[in-house]
């Protein structure tokens, strides 16, 4: 019996996942209060923070690209990595489980649709705070700029592939372990502030992080006439570890789920509910 | 790879679940699921899995369908092996599970389906056919834009047994598909399982249920589980004609608490069940000749009970059941642990 | 006799609901990954706070404004946690236990089981409200001593924010009752629009005056300074003429409001949930 190629079913798999995402949010506006607005009032909190101190509105600018990329960092904590648990809590885990298809394919496509819907909100997040705050941006280059974007898009969504696996195996365990990176990556990656303010060890530390050097990179390309001393590393170099990062998380990833799948076959424990 | 003749294959399957200390709470740590399962299902075969909860039949189920790793033994799915070759088995099955809850509640029935299909790289057009075409033998045709958290618990298990049919797969896993359902509508799903085999005959379902007339009525061959270990496997058919050389007899009786010394303790009496109605006790008793109906009678009528009615009857597969595993369904309390 | 009854009820869910919330926040986790929680993640949000001033502050630490902020940002732990811990509740038992259905089905005081669901988030948040203000003591210099502390003024803000915060997370039940379930929580998502409109981490007249009004009609903002005031003994510009007396009356009063609205409000919620079949309604996508 000749069924349809791997490569067929992987991208049908990866829009057949993406597509509940898109429209599901369509079907609940309410997300665009909870999702857009409220956050926006967040991100706002820390403007004010530098307003008060008489800040250089460059880092007014920060906090708003800051809050539009750790948009996507809680995506691919919440909407990726702990997805699975809530798809194991709903059964769907098991039916992915016995499809003949990716679980990267699956997660690809959880990814892409939170990407469109993350997008709505970080981009909402940048244009209202460029205007309200008369944020001074100057691309220098767009080009670059887009390759950061895209590449640190790419290796953080495959750092989200990377902590799904865990769910295969962990249940509440997991979703603790993701809770409890949420505030800790945005101190260490500088969603407020420069990461170099952080000292050059813990920032290169962080830079394990995709969206450590992701940021650092948009702001130097986007704030040329500042930072100063508070630049950490060449945009082109932070790209260039940005790429290696991609690759590296999407392998580790692709080895973490089929490991986690074997060893969660063997204790039982991919269709375990209520842990 | 073994041979291909057959579906289904197991040999010697084990699985045991063990506790982590702090999950186990002064309980014991070790639950054995499955204690030596083999079993074989021909290609073109609706197998049946029979027994009470707890029994091991939706562990055997998840090792088939790849979601579980045997602790011991070996499994075959179309010749492949399920533990080695997961991967290979998944684009030959197919399962569905009673109560199942998946889907997500804000897409409709049609679009959660077709999202599955898509999984199975089904083209769209193929897939969107299908839906339509199946939705319409489960009754579903005019809910397909319904969201499914809209939907009763029966809908849902139709739509989950559409989920199912829907990418043909070459052997489908059936784990109490009828769980929770009205007459009408396990009626109906299981006269679409058996018109669905008709029309696909090279296809093979497995079907595990505790619902003795569901077996009977669908299966070509049982197999009788009961705390993890295989007591009968024949059809139907055989089986109960194996118990034709009893005596089967279901006395109702009046006045009389408990059947266990007036019935049960009786010589000549090899199994019996007993379950309370409204005006006294239902016994079913499976004599090993007709001669020994007169000391019942006689010992029930010692013990203070009023016989109110007597019937000779054909075996059923529950008889068999009482037979080969020593008492009824509801008769033992079962032991905890994952099936 | 149904006044009794009714009281024995109340408590009976509070109870069960406390104990059941502690079984779920603490019998899964590891003590050690329980520990951490309550410690790195609250930190970890003081610690962006610290960096910002550091970097950009013309006195860094030293500035005048730091110690208040850090003070609103350590007690304003306890407003997404009892926010979402109450709200979150709703989503949880709904769509993840399947349980809130036969909540309703059961003699239950719902109320009184959502803010006792809250009660182990609330401890977990003490917890971290603590070690929050002790690293802020002892390791960045700001000024709290204990022997000044207003500890009169501490359990009047301590009592009437916990009641005043529970009223607030039911109100936001009422709102997860009828919508769906999004990537953020309703509490979350909430209280990080709290975080602007209080003033937690800048003094309210920094924001635009019609802003800066609508911050002044929230009483988190009042409980805040409040504990401002008992721990550091300074106030904010803003609430400068305000007495001790009339900012716990105005934290009272304020909660006698919220909870007729919050009250009206889940009545109003549970009654379209019936109407429309959402109580186990699966809204994931």
């Amino acid at each position: 019996m000749k069924g349809p190629s791997a490569w067929t079913v992987f991208w049908r798999t990866v829009i057949g996942r993406a597509y509940p995402r898109i429209i599901g949010a369509q079907r609940e506006k309410s997300w665009v209060f909870f999702e857009i607005f409220l956050p926006l009032l967040s991100v706002t909190a820390y403007v004010f923070i530098y307003r008060a101190v008489q800040a250089p509105p460059e880092f007014i600018g920060f906090v708003v690209l800051g809050g539009a990329m750790s948009a996507y960092w809680l995506n691919v904590l919440w909407s990726m990595a702990s997805q699975l648990y809530w798809e194991k809590e709903t059964g769907n885990l098991e039916l992915y489980i016995v499809a003949p298809t990716s679980r990267m394919a699956i997660l690809l496509g959880m990814a892409l649709g939170g990407v469109f819907q993350t997008t709505l909100r970080a981009v909402a997040i940048i244009a209202i705070g460029t205007l309200l705050f008369h944020v001074p941006m100057a691309a220098t280059s767009v080009p670059i700029l887009l390759g950061v974007f895209v590449t640190t898009l790419v290796a953080l969504y495959g750092m989200g592939m990377l902590l799904s696996s865990l769910f295969l195996l962990f249940g509440r365990e997991a979703w603790h372990f993701s809770n409890l990176l949420q505030e800790p990556v945005s101190l260490v990656s500088g969603f407020y502030f420069p990461v170099r303010a952080l000292g050059q060890v813990v920032a290169a530390a962080a830079s394990i992080l995709p969206i450590t050097l992701g940021l650092d990179a948009m702001r130097q390309l986007l704030f040329p006439a500042m930072l100063g001393d508070l630049r950490f590393l060449s945009p082109l170099v932070e790209l260039g570890i940005l790429s290696g990062l991609a690759v590296v998380f999407l392998f580790l990833a692709h080895r973490a789920l089929a490991f986690f799948e074997t060893l969660a076959r063997r204790e039982g424990r991919l269709s375990v509910r209520g842990q | 790879m073994v041979s291909d003749s057959f579906a289904i294959r197991t040999e010697d399957l084990r699985r045991v679940f063990r506790a982590k200390r702090r999950e186990a709470k002064g309980e014991k740590r070790e639950v054995v699921a499955l204690d030596g399962v083999s079993f074989s299902v021909d290609r073109g075969e609706l197998f049946g899995v029979l027994g009470p909860n707890g029994a091991g039949k939706t562990t055997t189920i998840k090792i088939l369908a790849t979601l579980l790793s045997p602790t011991s033994g070996r499994a075959w799915v179309a010749g492949l092996d399920v533990t080695t070759d997961s991967k290979a088995v998944r684009h030959h099955i197919g399962m569905v599970s009673g109560g199942e809850t998946s889907g997500y509640g804000l897409l409709t029935i049609e679009e959660n389906l077709w999202m599955f299909s898509q999984f199975y790289g089904i083209e769209t057009n193929v897939a969107r056919k299908r839906i339509q075409e199946l939705l319409a033998v489960v009754g579903l045709a005019d809910r397909s834009r319904t969201k499914i958290y809209h939907l009763s618990t029966g809908m849902r298990q139709k739509m989950n047994f559409v989920r199912g049919f829907l990418t043909e797969p070459e052997i489908l896993f059936l784990d109490e598909p009828t769980l929770g359902l009205d007459v009408q509508t396990a009626h109906t799903l299981r006269g679409f399982v058996s018109g669905w085999l008709a029309e696909h005959r090279d296809r093979t379902i497995l079907l595990t249920t505790h619902a003795m007339h569901e077996a009977d009525e669908l299966c070509s061959r049982v197999a009788i589980i009961d705390k993890g270990r295989i007591l009968a496997c024949d059809a139907p058919g055989v089986l109960k004609r194996e118990l034709q050389r009893d005596a089967i007899f279901r006395l109702r009786i009046a006045d009389l608490g408990d059947a266990r010394a007036a019935v049960g303790a009786q010589p000549g009496v090899s199994r019996f069940t007993q379950t309370r109605s409204d005006d006294g006790l239902n016994v079913d008793a499976i004599l090993t000749s007709d001669g020994a109906l007169t000391g019942v009678l006689g010992s029930v009528q010692a013990a203070g009970g009023r016989l109110l009615s007597l019937e000779k009857r054909e075996p059923t597969l529950e008889d068999v059941f009482l037979h080969v595993v020593g008492h009824g369904f509801d008769d033992e309390a079962r032991e905890g642990g994952s099936e | 006799m149904a006044m009794e009854r009714r009281r024995g009820v109340t408590w009976r869910s509070f109870r069960t609901a406390t104990w059941l919330g502690w079984q779920i926040e603490s019998n899964w986790a590891d003590p050690f990954v329980f520990a951490i929680y309550s410690l790195v993640k609250p930190l970890s949000g003081a610690l962006i706070l610290v960096f910002m001033y550091a970097v950009i502050a013309k006195d860094g630490l030293g500035s005048p404004l730091f110690p208040g902020v850090f003070v609103g940002n350590a007690l304003f732990i306890y407003v997404p946690a009892v926010l979402a811990g109450i709200s979150w509740t709703i989503m949880d038992d709904r769509e993840h236990y399947g349980m809130l259905k036969y909540v309703y089905a059961a003699p239950v005081n719902v109320l009184a089981y959502l803010i006792g669901r809250g009660v182990a988030k609330a401890l977990v948040a003490t917890v971290a409200v603590v070690l929050t203000l002790l690293l802020g003591t002892l390791a960045l210099g700001v000024p709290i001593r204990f022997a000044a502390i207003d500890w009169p003024l501490v359990a009047a803000a301590l009592v009437l924010g916990s009641a005043m915060l529970a009223l607030f997370g039911i109100l936001l039940g009422a709102v997860t009752m009828v919508t769906a379930r999004h990537n953020y929580g309703v509490g979350e998502a909430v209280a990080g629009g709290l975080y602007l409109l209080c003033g937690v981490v800048f003094p309210l007249d920094t924001l635009p005056p019609w802003l800066a009004a609508v911050g002044r009609a929230l009483p988190i903002t009042y409980w805040l300074e409040a504990f401002r005031r008992a721990l550091l003994g300074q106030s904010a510009a803003s609430f400068a003429g305000l007495s001790d007396v009339a900012l716990v009356g105005i934290i009272a009063g304020s909660s006698v409001v919220l909870a007729a609205l919050a009250t009206v409000c889940f009545r109003l919620a549970e009654r379209r949930a019936r109407a429309k079949g959402l109580l186990d309604m699966q809204t994931m996508y």
